[in-house]
């Protein structure tokens, strides 16, 4: 019984998710109240009659209270989340007790993410959005809609199974000569081999990781990328085990589901034979949409040139075709959120993929965008504060500041093939706006703002979005460029491949029950650097980890979950050291501070949060980054590097004993011999 | 991108937060067509100064929402969240209940303390649809006011976690005084129409022989007129002032419960009308001592020590008259008492008829007692709960009871009885007691069926007897006198005594703090002082609600320790209790790397340790 629901205020359908007995549930409630048989309506149609209440309702109590609901709870235990991004309202359902009020919580909050890795910017105008996740076609909504299903099924999957995802920080396999070999390989001869090509078409390969499975292997930036940050390379993952799913954790894998397994050896992984043939036929498979007005605009805010307004293209499962995702980037002069990227997914072996990702030529223009948009954004605020319009058009950036800028750049778009009238059009009318003033002059000014916003994300929109380039020469790494790197690495890696993924290397190479006795588990992060450690908990047939296998590994599991969803509780409420007795078992957590020489630095407040907060971890939302903001305050001029340890013994081991291990445990386990560097 | 919100204070005052912010009750039911308007569905809403049409919306929205959300899940919304507020919701039929307090509010104690007001409701007035069919929506809403001015009343941070009840400081008090208070209830008991009771010093708990939620529920009503100025002649020697009652109502478990428990009737005196003993005053005013005498003299009067288990039986069936829907009264009499087989000695009839003779005659009597109070004007004290069942029955019942008056009428029926006028028992209830128009009361069927009792108070100064009785019991004269006399010597000693106990020195704040919550007793031990605006306190107290939250949602959870900036708590329970424990001083200054000399894990030990002269045993 699980659902997640992404609505308009209007109560139109953005999106929608059902596992098959809420579907079912569904039908049944609308058979029932159906009447005559005129057959069932389409699904759509009835999850949205029937949430139509709750989302009105939430409406209704913002405008009127201030005030809306965050969740509910029924006597036999289904839970409700709600959560109101902008104007896009989430719902999140769960009636059969798998997942709390947290895990819903955090489930809206990665889709959001995942929205935004996908649309970048345009998710900050709504109407823009909504009309992103809601194509007019229906063939294209429901191609749209099965990814985003797709994306959220693999995340709940990995967030159920793989402890990286259920702590968000990105595990290692821990192989010193083999990282670093690989690094090597990736730095030396993959990338600058991939850069120095004029096959990719102005791309250049910024990040390239290799992942067994959601384990990092090696992973190489280029020397003027930015760090990719651990939110974004954890969403990253779940596309890439979205697009090529790792059957490790699955007890009964079926081949005929998962594309990269069908075939017995490598060369069946190899991407086809590109032809320009193959170019034809895929462009001829999509709906022609050029000449088709889609939308009717009625609200004049949103009035936008309407031919710019293709609706986006959701790639066919092409592998060559890149994905265009949007990251975050920290450059010297801020951080840029939501910026372009191709991602390139190359499945080497079953389990095993390269991922690139390049930065595309036009990438300037993002940060234009985001410079402008910024700005829009703060003077709305300081109006919407009340602030008097030439006050607030004072504040930094000025829009003085970038005036000139946001002239130049109108003028370059006109140059360009982007549709930019619309934008010149509002942009006058808000530089003569400025000037004057009198009564209702914010309320104008504020709506002039709002106008000017959606419609730079429009024309972001048309950059990014919109498949560029012609079909003849697409914008992006060719094929046979592709072909090439997926080869250089198999030719690599062939070696170590059937190592690599026979041992699915236990990542700790510490053989604790021995050093540790009592120690059933333990996971410690680094969350300076989004990195986990720990014995793998696999509890398939297959794969039998030390705890053994069938059900007291699934029991500890279990119980490791709930651990982690308990201690972040506490965590949320400013506590950072918990120790539990339950049942026979003895559970631990700490959470601490170093500075970069390794001392124990004192430990300080930890902020208390409301229970509705967003959930804390790394993917959606980086709680552990504000945090070290917050308690670098104290500590300037130091750099803070913050670590968490989670153990489970024996209940029957004496304390003493289990702080004893703990405290080894979180010493070892960062020692640098272990911890190869990037 | 947003950032960290941090309360500005870590510590938010968890009393303040415990108060209720919006409290409604809404019927459904009468507004369902187009026209209507939702505020005709209003029965009652907390703060009454709300605008209404804010009253309008927050009830409008919530029902509607959490009839969606029912729907969806074909079952009842329990709690519903907003961002500033948290909401306990009872749905039942067509009536929606919503408390709303501060989202820093557990969960569990805002469900507990809606389910508290509701059930206090129903133990003063009965089912609440039938309770707005009979009152004014004024009515109820003072009521309504009442009970949650109570349960919000004073009471310290921990009792609210809690949910706990106020008794007295038992270490301050010597232990003898307990026993005495459990003797002279002990003592009412033997009285068969008298069911348990408890005894109440000052608004807390000195001895209790009901469940802690029904004391929870008597309690209200005390402390409401303990709280009421004191008539001037107001005092002990007038038993007029004295002695009150009010109809109450119990749930079926509720009062199988009561009648499971064993009562040693066998010492019980003979509280109806016999013929073969004489009525002694002074009877069940004992001591421990007198307990042991009359041992001996009982059981040489057969027909005394088999009263008790007879004299259930009639009423038992009184109470299922009581009891509205006839369907549900005769097949299934609530209690199941099983029956007593007949005895073959035949001297249980005379009892049983001068048992049903009692009844009518008392009966009689009472109603008049009432009607002279009445015309006497006597009754503003207790006014307002007067009437509360509305039917001829308990005219009396929330009346004051002039004892003087019943004396007078005990000489007539003495008198009738010798006579032996004998009146049908089934006949004489048709007569007397007009079926009271409740039939539709219970016609729901998620209501259970609420049997109606009484609940007989008996103060001397902050002292409170409180007993809860067959609803008869009023109009048996012999009874109460017996009660009554047999019980006031004993409780003014009981008075004088706990009156002379110093409050317990607030003591100076020592190197911990602890606090100790017996589950089963539902009683709270600690040596947290309730001063307001206990600053250092704080911590301990918030890390008690989580870890207490934690506690009732994990049922393998034994121990915890959890540690912030400013404190480390150490928690453990058991079935029976939960211990918290907080040691003051030492360094606070940590890493917060695991380090097993940190002082945090000693905590166990040290609560051990140090507890024991609390009478707190960990081990």
């Amino acid at each position: 019984m699980k659902c997640l629901l992404i609505s308009s205020q209007s109560a139109e359908v953005l999106f929608h998710w059902t596992d098959p007995e809420f579907y079912q549930n569904v039908q049944a409630q609308y058979g029932a109240s159906q009447e005559d048989g005129h057959g069932l309506p389409a699904f759509e149609d009835s999850i949205s009659t029937l949430f139509a209440p709750i989302i009105i309702s939430c409406i209704t109590m913002v405008d009127r209270l201030g005030d809306s609901y965050t969740s509910f709870t029924t006597e036999n235990n289904h839970i409700y989340v709600l959560h109101q991004f902008d104007e896009c309202l989430y719902i999140a359902v769960n009636g059969d007790g798998e997942e709390g009020e947290g895990d819903l919580r955090r489930k809206i909050y990665v889709m959001k993410k995942m929205i935004e890795v996908m649309f970048g910017m345009v998710t900050l105008s709504s109407n823009l959005l909504k009309r992103e996740l809601r194509p007019q076609d229906t063939e294209q909504r429901a191609r749209l809609w099965e990814y985003l299903q797709s994306l959220l099924e693999t995340y709940s999957h990995l967030r159920e199974n793989d402890q990286s995802f259920l702590v968000e920080a990105v595990e290692r396999l821990i192989h010193p000569t083999l990282c670093e070999q690989c690094i090597e390989f990736l730095e030396r001869r993959l990338v600058q081999q991939l850069n120095s090509s004029v096959e990719r078409a102005g791309e250049e390969v910024l990040h390239a990781f290799i992942l067994v499975h959601t384990k990092l292997l090696a992973f190489y930036s280029s020397r003027n990328a930015s760090t990719l940050s651990t939110s974004d390379l954890l969403s990253l993952i779940i596309m890439s085990q979205n697009m090529y799913p790792s059957n490790t954790d699955q007890d009964d894998p079926n081949p005929e589901d998962i594309e990269s397994t069908s075939g017995s050896g490598p060369e069946s992984f190899y991407t086809p034979e590109p032809s320009p043939t193959n170019m034809d036929s895929r462009s001829s498979d999509m709906p022609v949409r050029e000449s088709t007005p889609l939308f009717e605009f009625v609200d004049p805010d949103v009035q936008m040139a309407e031919d710019s307004l293709h609706t986006l293209e959701v790639p066919l499962p092409d592998p060559s075709t890149p994905r265009r995702v949007f990251l975050e980037v920290s450059l010297k002069d801020g951080l840029f959120p939501m910026m372009p990227h191709s991602m390139y997914c190359l499945p080497l072996w079953p389990g095993i993929t390269l991922v690139l990702l390049t930065k595309i030529p036009t990438s300037a223009v993002a940060m234009s965008v985001y410079t402008f948009l910024e700005a829009f954004a703060k003077l709305e605020k300081r109006l919407n504060e009340g602030q008097e319009g030439p006050a607030a058009t004072r504040g930094q950036p000025t829009i003085h500041d970038i005036r000139s800028k946001l002239d130049k750049f109108i003028k370059a778009l006109g140059a360009s093939e982007i549709q930019s009238a619309q934008l010149q059009n509002v942009w006058t009318d808000f530089k003569n706006r400025i000037g004057r003033g009198g009564p209702g002059f914010n309320r104008e000014l504020i709506r002039s703002c709002k106008n000017m916003k959606t419609q730079l994300c429009g024309v972001y929109r048309q950059c990014f979005l919109i498949e560029s380039g012609t079909a003849d020469s697409p914008r992006r790494l060719s094929p046979g460029l592709q072909e090439r790197a997926q080869t250089m690495v198999q030719d690599k890696l062939m070696d170590w491949k059937d190592f690599l993924l026979c041992i699915d290397l236990d990542p700790v190479n510490l053989t604790y029950l021995e050093d540790f006795p009592g120690l059933i588990h333990f996971i410690c992060v680094d969350r300076s650097t989004g990195q986990m450690i720990a014995p793998s908990l696999n509890i398939t047939e297959r794969n039998v980890s030390e705890l053994g296998k069938g059900p007291l590994a699934q029991f500890i599991k279990s119980k490791v979950w709930s651990l982690v969803s308990t201690t972040r509780r506490y965590l949320q409420k400013g506590y950072s050291t918990v120790t539990l007795r339950d049942g026979d078992f003895y559970f631990c957590y700490f959470l601490w501070f170093e500075n970069e020489t390794g001392y124990k630095l004192e430990a300080g407040d930890i902020p208390v949060l409301a229970d509705d907060s967003a959930p804390i971890g790394m993917l959606a939302w980086d709680y552990y980054r504000k945090l070290l903001r917050y308690y670098s305050k104290n500590h300037q001029g130091e750099v803070v590097k913050c670590y968490e340890l989670l153990t489970v013994h024996l209940g029957v081991i004496p304390t003493e004993v289990i702080l004893q291990h703990c405290r080894q445990l979180a010493s070892k386990l960062w020692e640098p011999s272990r911890n190869p560097l990037l | 991108m947003a950032e960290l919100i941090v309360t500005s204070n870590p510590y938010p005052d968890l009393l303040s937060a415990f108060v209720c912010n919006y409290f409604f009750l809404y019927d459904g039911s009468k507004v369902r067509g187009e026209s209507d308007q939702t505020r005709e569905g209003i029965c009652y809403f907390y703060p009454e100064e709300t605008p209404l049409d804010r009253q309008e919306l927050l009830c409008g929205q919530l029902a509607g929402a959490g009839r969606c959300v029912s729907e969806l899940s074909s079952s009842p919304v329990r709690i519903l969240n907003l961002h500033r507020n948290r909401f306990a919701i009872r749905m039942e039929d067509d009536l929606l209940w919503a408390l709303g307090c501060s989202v820093e509010v557990p969960t569990v104690s805002v469900c507990e303390l809606l389910d508290q007001l509701i059930n206090l409701f129903c133990f003063y007035n009965g089912s609440v649809r039938h309770s707005y069919q009979l009152n004014s929506q004024e009515t109820l809403a003072s009521r309504w006011a009442q009970y949650l001015s109570h349960l919000q009343s004073g009471s310290s941070e921990l009792q609210h976690i809690f949910s706990c009840l106020k008794t007295i400081d038992s270490t301050n008090v010597d232990p003898l005084l307990l026993l005495k208070a459990a003797l002279i209830l002990q003592a009412c008991q033997r009285c068969p129409l008298v069911l348990a009771g408890c005894i109440l010093f000052r608004g807390r708990v000195v001895s209790t022989q009901m469940s802690p939620q029904l004391t929870m529920k008597v309690m209200v009503h005390e402390s409401g007129t303990y709280t009421k100025p004191q008539r001037p002649n107001g005092q002990s020697s007038s038993f007029g002032s004295a002695v009150s009652s009010t109809a109450v109502f119990l749930t079926p478990s509720e009062l199988q419960y009561l009648q499971s428990t064993p009562v040693d009737k066998d010492f019980s005196s003979h509280s109806t009308p016999h013929k073969n003993t004489p009525l002694k005053k002074t009877r069940l005013s004992r001591t421990l001592s007198d307990t042991l005498s009359s041992t001996e003299s009982e059981p040489s009067d057969p027909g005394s020590s088999q009263s008790p288990q007879k004299l259930l039986s009639p009423h038992l069936s009184e109470s299922s008259v009581y009891s509205s829907d006839p369907s549900q009264s005769t097949p299934n009499p609530p209690p199941p008492q099983p029956p007593e087989p007949p005895l073959s000695n035949g001297k249980h009839s005379p009892v049983e008829e001068s048992l049903e003779e009692s009844y009518y005659h008392s009966f009689h009597s009472n109603g008049e007692g009432g009607s002279q109070i009445d015309n006497g004007g006597d009754s503003s004290a207790f006014g307002e709960n007067s009437h509360l069942y509305g039917g001829g029955v308990d005219g009396a019942c929330g009346e004051e009871f002039n004892f003087r008056v019943a004396e007078e009428s005990h000489d007539n029926k003495v008198s009738e009885e010798v006579s032996g006028r004998g009146c049908g028992r089934v006949q004489g209830h048709e007569v007397e007691r007009p079926d009271p128009p409740r039939s539709d009361a219970f016609e729901h069927p998620g209501e259970s069926p609420l049997i109606p009792m009484t609940l007989y108070l008996h103060r001397v100064k902050g002292l409170v007897l409180a007993l809860l009785v067959e609803p008869h019991f009023l109009s048996d004269k012999a009874s109460m006198e017996e009660v009554y006399h047999s019980s006031l010597a004993s409780l003014n000693g009981l008075e004088a005594h706990l009156r002379s106990v110093s409050p317990g020195v607030p003591g100076a704040p020592g190197p911990y703090i602890f606090a100790h919550f017996d589950c089963i007793q539902s009683t709270l031990t600690s040596n947290l002082s309730g001063r307001p605006g206990g600053a250092p306190e704080r911590p301990f107290v918030r890390a008690t609600s989580l870890l207490h939250s934690h506690f009732c949602n994990t049922e393998t959870l034994q121990e915890a320790i959890i540690r912030s900036a400013g404190a480390a708590v150490y928690g453990t329970r058991s079935v029976a209790q939960e211990t918290y424990f907080q040691q003051h001083g030492g360094s606070l200054r940590n890493s917060g790397i695991p380090n097993h000399q940190d002082s945090a894990f000693s905590l166990p030990g040290k609560a051990r340790h140090r507890l024991l002269k609390h009478g707190v045993n960990l081990l």
